[in-house]
């Protein structure tokens, strides 16, 4: 099912990937943790404590101080959860997944860069075994 | 008739229970998403754009079961991902089929042949085969050649061993009307129980005529295609909600229709909007803010047309209005009656 809600065609600048947010207020903060939120990669979240963990962020409940967000850390299985008040910086570390793979993107690409698509998508899947 | 009696007599007594209970708000569909690896890359898809060990992660078949308990829905739509990877999709399927509730397994079909070993032939059970369209629209649509082939044969091979098959098929406003009745064709001369089909959902900002504009052109493509039905046609859905396609009812969205679990939790509205995620069904239920979603009520409902918020919207005026159960029944006995 097509989503463009999570899509931007290549080469535009709209991605927040390599960025890194250090708010002042907690409206930045929640700003931020919004963009993080839509942003299909891992983020990087420096907490006061000196801790960095790195990771998907999938869910937030916004609740004024006892607001909190949930990351799926990249190396474990277990969910973290944290107060937006332990929180010094967001870095947008990961890739952005979903940067240009709109259906638009995909025709007007070339055919040679269509074919190469394909193929790497083809080799990956033989590689892990579900093709 | 494209859906079996049974599975139409318990979904029927599941609503009414639900109406004799004055239950405001149920589910129809479980839309249960196990991973969101697939073996397609299939432009436009906004279901598998994550990291690796997001891509990586499964629902146990443990969480799976108890999901479908937990929400209670007679029928578990099973999509992905490509469900089939998970490789214990088949004893999730069979625990399912134990609850016996009508499972869709949503499937690009490219393990399906390989895979059918593994699973029996029942009531309960369909293979919903993804097409888009004929081989060239197929292929060009999943970004891989020789996929519809491949589906074919997986088609044939599960209705030889007596497997409930469906297809479903997501169309966007630059379909072909004629190239989409050829497949229809195709795909019963393939001896499928019955198809489904939905326009895609995408989001845009726009202003409100463009978003009008567009719902329009959706209601026209299916006018077009669904105007003058084939007898050989059989849909596996709600008439009303093909009604609905074809601009001739309005409903308003019922997103909690068709709620959706995956390793994430219990997703925050529906199926296609990601606002955040519920610890249980109940939460989900409680705390969603229903009124914000829907045409008219929030900007990224106002193109979506899709099947998992207005086919449960169709299902509710088959059994809550007079002309809709009139409707409903007309066209079941009489498809070509539209």
């Amino acid at each position: 099912m097509t989503d463009t809600k999570n899509h931007s065609p290549a080469g535009v600048t709209g991605s927040p990937e390599g960025r890194i947010f250090q708010p002042a207020s907690f409206a930045e903060l929640a700003e931020a943790v919004e963009l993080a939120f839509d942003y299909r990669g891992d983020v990087t979240v420096s907490l006061k404590s000196g801790e960095s963990l790195s990771g998907y962020l999938f869910n937030r409940q916004v609740k004024g101080s006892d607001s909190s967000l949930e990351v799926f850390p990249s190396d474990s299985s277990q969910v973290r959860h944290i107060r937006y008040d332990q929180i010094a910086a967001i870095a947008f570390t990961g890739e952005d997944t979903a940067t240009g793979k709109s259906w638009e993107t995909w025709i007007a690409k070339k055919d040679l860069e269509r074919r190469a698509e394909v193929e790497r998508v083809a080799a990956d899947a033989q590689a892990r075994g579900i093709l | 008739m494209a859906v079996p009696l049974s599975q139409m007599a318990t979904v029927t007594k599941y609503v009414l229970t639900q109406k004799l209970n004055r239950v405001k708000r149920y589910p129809l569909v479980l839309m249960l998403e196990p991973l969101f690896r697939c073996n397609l890359a299939c432009a436009g898809c906004g279901k598998i754009q994550y990291p690796d060990h997001v891509l990586d992660k499964r629902l146990t078949v443990e969480q799976c079961l108890a999901a479908a308990v937990e929400c209670g829905a007679p029928i578990v739509s099973i999509p992905g991902g490509e469900p089939m990877i998970h490789p214990e999709m088949s004893t999730i399927v069979r625990g399912l089929v134990a609850q016996e509730r009508y499972i869709y397994l949503c499937t690009n079909a490219i393990l399906m042949e390989r895979k059918l070993d593994e699973y029996q032939p029942s009531k309960f059970l369909t293979f919903s085969v993804h097409m888009d369209g004929l081989k060239d629209e197929h292929d060009l649509a999943v970004c891989r050649d020789g996929v519809y082939e491949v589906a074919v044969r997986a088609i044939k091979a599960a209705l030889k061993r007596g497997h409930r098959v469906t297809t479903n098929t997501t169309l966007f406003d630059d379909a072909n009307p004629e190239r989409v009745r050829k497949f229809f064709d195709a795909m019963m001369d393939l001896g499928v129980e019955g198809m489904m089909i939905s326009p895609g959902y995408s989001y845009q900002k726009a202003p409100d005529q463009q978003h009008f504009l567009k719902r329009e052109r959706t209601r026209e493509l299916f006018s077009r295609i669904l105007g003058s039905p084939k007898k050989s046609w059989q849909f596996n859905q709600s008439p009303l909600f093909l009604d609905f396609l074809m601009g001739r009812r309005e409903y308003e969205c019922t997103p909690w229709g068709n709620p959706t679990y995956n390793v994430f939790g219990w997703q925050k509205p529906c199926y296609l909007l990601q606002e955040g995620y519920a610890k249980t069904f109940r939460e989900l239920m409680d705390s969603t803010e229903w009124d914000h979603y829907g045409t008219g009520r929030n900007e990224k409902c106002a193109d979506c047309m899709v099947h998992c918020g207005y086919e449960p919207s169709a299902v509710e005026d088959t059994f809550g209005t007079l002309s809709g159960f009139g409707r409903t029944v007309k066209l079941t006995m009489l498809p070509t009656s539209r």
